[in-house]
């Protein structure tokens, strides 16, 4: 590189500024990968929290729930430092980084939400839980809810499937029931909202749904045939193996 | 379980739309007024050097309507949501900083700093970090805007032999070469500025061989 003190007054002008916008968009780059790595681990731990919550069909709820908790102290530790980057203006500029590892999150408070209240989790829900001293640790957009909730079809129909294989019928009408919910509200939504990625979600959800309906289908012939010979009086895991 | 949840996210969808839909025209009345303003400058690439004047003084009050344009639109957006509604707007910044840019290099061939943005276009470059409190331009859109001027240069080197003026293609090299060593100085990542920043080295060749051409024939020393 040429001495400064030979260049032309314009370069030396030119070099000077151009080294402070370097700096700009180094602290900027450098800020970007930060959220990156940092949401990464939140999506990486927010998925073991589903897998946990989905071993509620092998273990007991305490345990897993309990397990689950220490998990989610985990993710409450990493949204802490993710909200350091995130002040301001910050939130949004950054959304695109962040918005998977908070999506993530929320398919896997929303599942444990439904396993516990058989509800579908609130915005309001979701801060609560993100909370530290009743401060939301980041920002929750419309979007990230939405698109958060929208993936749950997939794990509950995992847990569904799981039940099923433990004869408990019940979890598969609860299931169907919040599917039908998920799929008549974000088809409402959809006609008003600007997401793209959400309409990609819809099939999955419809297949999802339309898997159970035809598992709950064959469960209810079985069932009546069952009657109409009378022998209902089987206990749960017998009928597990007719299904 | 019921719809409401869903009732009220629409509720707020729509209000949003209200705001999408006014954010919209806004960006039509800048992107006409940034056209008619590139419009009068590009009469640059045909007049000689004494002539320019005439150009840049035109392009004044275009510049205010500019202003007022982008004005409109800011009045729309909180700095709170400023990134989230951004890429709508963005390309027009980009092509209003642009237009600024070669400009002022018509009128003073230097290059334009943000103070240069500000003064014509009434609105900061936010050449910091800290986030934002008003409306601004980026350091991307203004970073773009200049790249843009490599572009303009490469046209107006060839230009200038066209009205007969051997000596402006000199002197648009060193200043590109200049210029071009500040972002030779920038750690760009894989995005936009990247792009448009690997683009510059063809505009540099268009006006190295305008150079050759006219070296060759002897007609600079």
């Amino acid at each position: 590189m040429e001495d400064i003190s030979s260049m032309s007054a314009n370069k030396k002008e030119i070099i000077t500024t151009f080294s402070k916008y370097r700096d700009t968009l180094d602290v900027h780059y450098d800020q970007r990968e930060r959220i990156i790595k940092c949401t990464r681990d939140i999506t990486a731990l927010s998925k073991k929290i589903v897998f946990a919550l989905l071993r509620i069909t092998q273990d007991s709820p305490e345990k897993v729930f309990k397990d689950a908790e220490t998990k989610h102290a985990q993710v409450l530790e990493l949204f802490r430092k993710l909200s350091k980057e995130l002040q301001g203006s910050d939130a949004c500029r950054y959304n695109r980084q962040a918005t998977a590892g908070i999506q993530e999150y929320i398919e896997a408070i929303g599942l444990w939400h439904f396993l516990q209240h058989n509800n579908l989790i609130t915005m309001d829900q979701v801060l609560e839980r993100l909370s530290i001293d009743g401060q939301p640790l980041v920002t929750v957009t419309n979007e990230d809810y939405l698109l958060g909730i929208s993936d749950l079809p997939g794990e509950v129909n995992r847990y569904c499937i799981n039940a099923i294989g433990k004869g408990d019928h019940d979890a598969v009408k609860r299931s169907l029931e919040f599917l039908r919910l998920l799929k008549e509200g974000i088809s409402l939504v959809l006609c008003s909202c600007h997401i793209k990625e959400l309409g990609k979600k819809l099939p999955v959800l419809n297949s999802s749904l339309e898997k159970i309906e035809k598992t709950y289908y064959s469960m209810a012939i079985r069932e009546n045939e069952l009657h109409s010979i009378g022998i209902m009086n089987v206990d749960n895991s017998e009928q597990a193996n007719i299904i | 379980m019921d719809l409401q949840v869903f009732i009220d996210l629409q509720d707020k969808f729509d209000k949003e739309s209200e705001l999408f839909e006014n954010v919209k025209a806004a960006i039509k009345e800048l992107d006409r007024s940034c056209r008619l303003a590139s419009a009068k400058l590009s009469k640059a690439h045909s007049l000689p050097m004494h002539k320019l004047k005439e150009v840049t003084d035109a392009i004044k009050p275009q510049f205010a309507t500019i202003q007022q344009n982008i004005g409109k639109l800011a009045e729309l957006i909180t700095p709170v949501t400023f990134y989230k509604y951004q890429n709508m707007w963005t390309q027009k910044l980009q092509d209003a900083c642009a237009l600024v840019v070669f400009a002022v290099y018509l009128e003073e061939a230097r290059l334009a700093t943000p103070a240069d943005i500000k003064k014509h276009l009434g609105y900061s470059v936010n050449t910091t970090n800290e986030p934002i409190t008003e409306f601004v331009f980026t350091l991307d859109e203004y970073l773009l805007g200049v790249i843009s001027l490599f572009n303009e240069l490469g046209r107006l080197a060839v230009n200038s032999v066209i009205v007969n003026d051997v000596q402006r293609p000199q002197e648009i090299s060193t200043f590109v070469s200049e210029l071009y060593s500040g972002f030779q100085l920038l750690n760009l990542k894989n995005d936009v500025l990247r792009r448009r920043f690997d683009s510059i080295k063809y505009d540099i060749k268009r006006i190295e061989e305008v150079q050759y051409d006219l070296r060759v024939r002897g007609l600079i020393s």
